[in-house]
């Protein structure tokens, strides 16, 4: 493998494997014949990105011929070689990839300006061929915006943030926070955003779904459409299949494919709160002036001063919501006690249900026979369903 | 009860939010008090806030188009809510070029102040984000405990010089000791003082002034007036304390004012138009 | 009696240290050789201390004390450049009518100079040959920041740096905007700093290159890797720049005619490693300074001289010598 990429497209190599960063702590690296691809996948396998680099995107593309070849090495590694991303554009001149079979070797080097010449010798490991199994041609819903539109809404919800759910009628899309049923509701924020269908470039509903994913890797393709100015495509479909994210030009196409919130039925009746049912308003309804009454039935009465004896009673209001977290507690215990508590506490029963939430792993071929192809066809491999991303570190 | 509010202005929208920001920095949780004229904010000195206490004090005509409200009897015409300020920060952070912005009381899962803005678009419709930011409503009977506190019969009191120049000051003295002292005396003067084994630190400022209070204020003309002017009066404090103080500051106030209990508590003021900050740092031994 | 001995002890020391003063003023004169850059600015002296100081109370008598008094307008041209050399908090400070050097070392192995020449000061008073104590480097900083050290054009810190002798603290008056901060540092003996006997007749190689080709590089390098390693040779690859981390080795190199490159002089081809935990603090020097002199002894010492420019544009030093990492070869 001997490839050259020059100008601008250097940065836009860097920018693809910095977002790839944000995925997993692998780079698999496929030279194909139709395109260079670069792979990654987290280690919970729930979500997988690829992009891949048409020949026309390099100024010299040869690959070895005959027998496919493909590694995988450390996504920090090849990130390092690309460390001063801001400057990039100005120092970079050229980046020549070569492989060096015998010494198990990936060179990058690197042309800058004044002559300065940087070198990086990457050791890898032979691999076997990562390939998600997905396709986004068959998925209802599919959108299209500016990364504009979608920079401008993740900005609402905080850093820390982990999964956002995504919601559409034929109109509108929402964007809410997904809140842990294991964390303290009653003390968690909600945010919810509200876009119209004609902010987005193409916007197409088939089944008034909702689907929910990590916001992370979002993250990580919104860097890259926004330096590279690609639009970004998103396909998907119901609860528990993936959601497709998608850039493409005429000489590269990136996909993130992340798995989705499986829909548990004992999930949806407690979801069904904010993410089913009561439609949010229109946004028409915004300047109504309907003052939004709020009554609790709570200690009003005027009571006497502070008590000098006694503890104080809990107010009701704080023991009203005091039961939550109560409540949450009991999530590890057997499931038997829970069946018990359930009758007794009957309006409590969805949060006590045992933590649901699970995302559904992509189907991966593992190891595949060599294909020239890239394959979005399901393939028969070994599945691996693994939980929620939290079993990253 | 009931609460509604509509801001349209956006250097209002801006100030109120730089507001909020501020009281973000000083307290995880406080306690908002809504009347038909005002909004407090107020922390009440308890052990685990370090004994801080604070009272900041909003007009609602000055950020607000619209603000209808109905407090939990006519008599007892408040509302009282437990909030998490840096959530409302936050929320409102994110909507700074809004064409309106509402916040109301709200029923959802649980008690919320719901944050709710029209963003502007490209397009003919309009984008609108809600922030539904959970609340605990404080029954009436523990209310009395979030009254406004009584000025301290102080012993000096003195006009603060730049929250920048000090910010600088006690951030870097923070680097150097946990603790600072604080002393000022009826010429004007203050200095910021630590010590340890490896530096001893002193900042002078002088011609500060001495605020005017009344003959009603507790800088009780009789103590006050006999006091040598030369003569500074102290309060060791946690430096953490005076440090949140000065860098959650981000409304330039028109005056800063510091009043000083010796060797008891450091009652910082704060005014800009219709705001008003208390803050009070208990001195340590 | 303890003064009179530190006198007589600085007498002694004293020679030595004007030596490596002359001997580095003279090299570096050499090394950069660009006389406009190194002519002095005129300065302007806006503060008067005397007049803004509280100490303006001090009696003639007590300022007599003092054996080293210093002043600078702007606090930064001091604050900067110990910047450059702070990765321990032992400072050692040597004051000579030359001007003021102050020295940090690590485990023997690496040595960082600083150097103020006595012109740079507004005022610069010593009454003995030699002045040296040892202070906390970091506390001194944040002394000398206390107001912020902002970089507003037209706003600085004025600051009066006293020391009285042996046993007594370091004084420093710091004023900006009518404001004074008053500081005492302890001070403490000072210890003997390491003579790496690095001279410039035992120079094997030597490059000088603008400072900017190797900030990036210094930046981006392979913390991984144990060892930096520096090869300098008159054939290729001339001056590289080695790592060997975990997931591979880099190599970074510069062309002798680049035009980052002011001066290459190299007799013969020298491959050294030096640890990385050493060198990583001299990026701090670089990142302050506008060129750099990379030179090599016969023994493999590295010496590398920054030429920093302050605020009003003088010239000051700091050089880092660090010693081969034993473990090669």
């Amino acid at each position: 493998m001997d490839c050259v990429v020059t100008g601008g497209n250097v940065k836009v190599l860097a920018k693809a494997i910095h977002s790839l960063s944000r995925i997993g702590d692998e780079l698999y690296v496929e030279p194909q014949e139709d395109a260079l691809a670069l792979r990654s996948v987290n280690s919970s396998r729930s979500a997988y990105a690829c992009f891949l680099f048409a020949p026309l995107f390099f100024s010299r593309y040869t690959i070895p011929s005959g027998h496919a070849f493909r590694c995988k090495m450390a996504i920090k590694s090849v990130q390092a070689v690309f460390r001063s991303l801001a400057s990039l554009e100005k120092t970079v001149e050229k980046c020549h990839i070569e492989l060096d079979k015998q010494k198990s070797r990936l060179t990058f080097t690197l042309h800058c300006k004044h002559g300065l010449l940087k070198t990086h010798n990457l050791s890898f490991q032979d691999s076997e061929s990562l390939q998600a199994v997905f396709d986004k041609d068959s998925c209802a819903n599919v959108f299209r915006a500016q990364p504009r539109l979608l920079v401008d809404t993740v900005v609402h919800f905080p850093p820390s943030l982990e999964e956002v759910t995504v919601a559409v009628s034929d109109e509108r899309m929402w964007v809410r926070n997904h809140v842990d049923e294991e964390a303290e509701q009653s003390k968690a924020m909600l945010t919810e955003l509200c876009l119209a269908s004609d902010e987005f470039d193409h916007f197409a509903v088939g089944a008034h779904n909702s689907v929910t994913f990590c916001l992370k890797e979002l993250r990580g393709l919104l860097v890259f459409a926004e330096s590279t100015g690609l639009p970004i495509s998103m396909y998907f479909d119901e609860p528990g299949s993936p959601v497709v994210l998608s850039v493409t030009d005429s000489v590269l196409e990136g996909d993130f494919v992340l798995a989705t919130l499986s829909d548990d039925p004992n999930h949806r009746k407690n979801n069904s709160r904010r993410a089913h049912t009561p439609p949010p308003p229109p946004p028409d309804d915004f300047m109504n002036d309907d003052i939004d009454a709020y009554l609790i039935a709570m200690d009003t009465s005027i009571a006497p001063g502070p008590s000098a004896t006694g503890p104080p009673t809990p107010s009701l209001a704080r023991s009203t919501f005091s039961k939550q977290p109560a409540a949450a507690n009991h999530k590890t215990r057997i499931h038997s006690e829970e069946e018990e508590e359930e009758e007794e506490e009957d309006e409590k029963a969805d949060l006590d249900r045992p933590p649901n939430k699970k995302f559904c792993s992509l189907f991966f071929g593992s190891v595949l026979p060599p294909s020239s192809q890239m394959s979005t066809q399901p393939v028969t491999s070994q599945e691996v369903l693994a939980s929620d991303s939290e079993d990253d570190t | 009860m009931k609460f509604r509010g509509k801001i349209i202005d956006v250097a209002c929208l801006n100030h109120f939010t730089r507001v909020i920001t501020t009281i973000s920095k000083l307290t995880k949780m406080c306690v908002l008090r809504l009347t038909p004229d005002n909004l407090f904010f107020v922390l009440s000195g308890k052990v685990a806030n370090g004994g801080v206490s604070m009272w900041c004090e909003l007009s609602q005509a000055n950020f607000f188009d619209e603000y209808q409200m109905e407090g939990v009897s006519s008599e007892d015409n408040e509302i009282c809510l437990e909030v998490t300020p840096e959530n409302l920060s936050r929320a409102l952070k994110t909507v700074q070029n809004a064409k309106a912005v509402k916040v109301k009381l709200t029923k959802k899962h649980c008690p919320c102040l719901t944050i709710a803005a029209e963003l502007p678009t490209l397009s003919s419709a309009s984008r609108v984000v809600t922030h539904d930011v959970p609340v605990d409503v404080i029954p009436r009977r523990l209310w009395h405990e979030f009254k406004e506190p009584n000025m301290p019969d102080f012993d000096v009191s003195i006009y603060l010089p730049p929250l920048k120049t000090m910010k600088n000051i006690v951030d870097r003295m923070k680097n150097l000791s946990n603790f600072l002292v604080i002393e000022a005396n009826l010429n004007g003067e203050m200095n910021l003082k630590i010590e340890t084994d490896l530096v001893s630190v002193t900042t002078h400022f002088k011609d500060l002034g001495n605020p005017p209070w009344g003959d009603d204020a507790s800088q009780d003309g009789g103590a006050s007036q006999s006091r040598d002017p030369e003569a500074m009066v102290e309060a060791r404090v946690d430096i953490r304390r005076l440090q949140q103080f000065l860098m959650g500051q981000q409304v330039n106030p028109s005056k800063a004012m510091c009043n000083i209990v010796h060797q008891r508590v450091v009652h910082l003021i704060l005014l800009h138009e219709d705001v008003s900050l208390q803050y009070f740092i208990p001195a340590v031994a | 009696m303890l003064e009179c001995q530190n006198g007589n002890q600085a007498v002694v020391e004293e020679t030595s240290l004007l030596m490596i003063f002359v001997t580095f003023n003279l090299s570096i004169i050499a090394l950069f050789a660009l006389p406009s850059l190194c002519q002095p600015n005129i300065l302007v002296t806006c503060l008067h201390f005397s007049a803004t100081m509280p100490l303006s109370t001090q009696s003639q008598a007590d300022e007599e004390q003092y054996v080293f008094v210093a002043s600078l307008d702007n606090a930064r041209n001091l604050s900067n450049i110990l910047k450059a050399i702070t990765f321990k908090d032992h400072a050692i400070f040597s004051a000579t009518p030359n001007g003021l050097k102050v020295t940090v070392e690590d485990s023997k192995c690496l040595q960082a100079n600083a150097f103020i020449q006595a012109d740079i000061f507004q005022e610069f008073t010593i009454r003995e040959d030699l002045v040296g104590f040892q202070v906390n480097l970091t506390v001194l900083l944040d002394c000398l920041n206390i107001f912020g050290g902002s970089t507003v054009p037209g706003v600085s810190t004025a600051l009066r740096m006293c020391y009285k002798g042996y046993g007594y603290p370091l004084t420093l008056f710091l004023e900006e905007g009518g404001v004074v901060t008053v500081c005492k540092i302890n001070t403490q003996e000072p210890e003997e700093p390491i003579d790496f006997e690095f001279c410039s007749s035992n120079v094997t190689n030597k490059v000088i290159l603008q400072s900017e080709s190797l900030k990036e590089p210094f930046s981006e390098l392979d913390m991984t890797s144990e060892v930096l390693q520096i090869t300098m040779s008159p054939s290729q690859p001339y001056f590289r720049l080695s790592t060997f981390g975990n997931s591979g080795n880099a190599h970074y190199d510069y062309p002798k005619d680049s035009d980052m490159v002011e001066l290459f002089k190299c007799t013969k081809t020298q491959t050294n490693r030096y640890k990385m935990s050493l060198l990583k603090p001299s990026t701090k020097a670089l990142a302050l300074s506008c060129k750099v002199s990379v030179r090599t002894d016969s023994r493999g010492f590295l010496s590398l001289q920054y030429l920093v420019r302050n605020d009003d544009g003088q010239i000051c030093f700091v050089e880092y010598y660090c010693c081969p990492d034993e473990e090669v070869e």
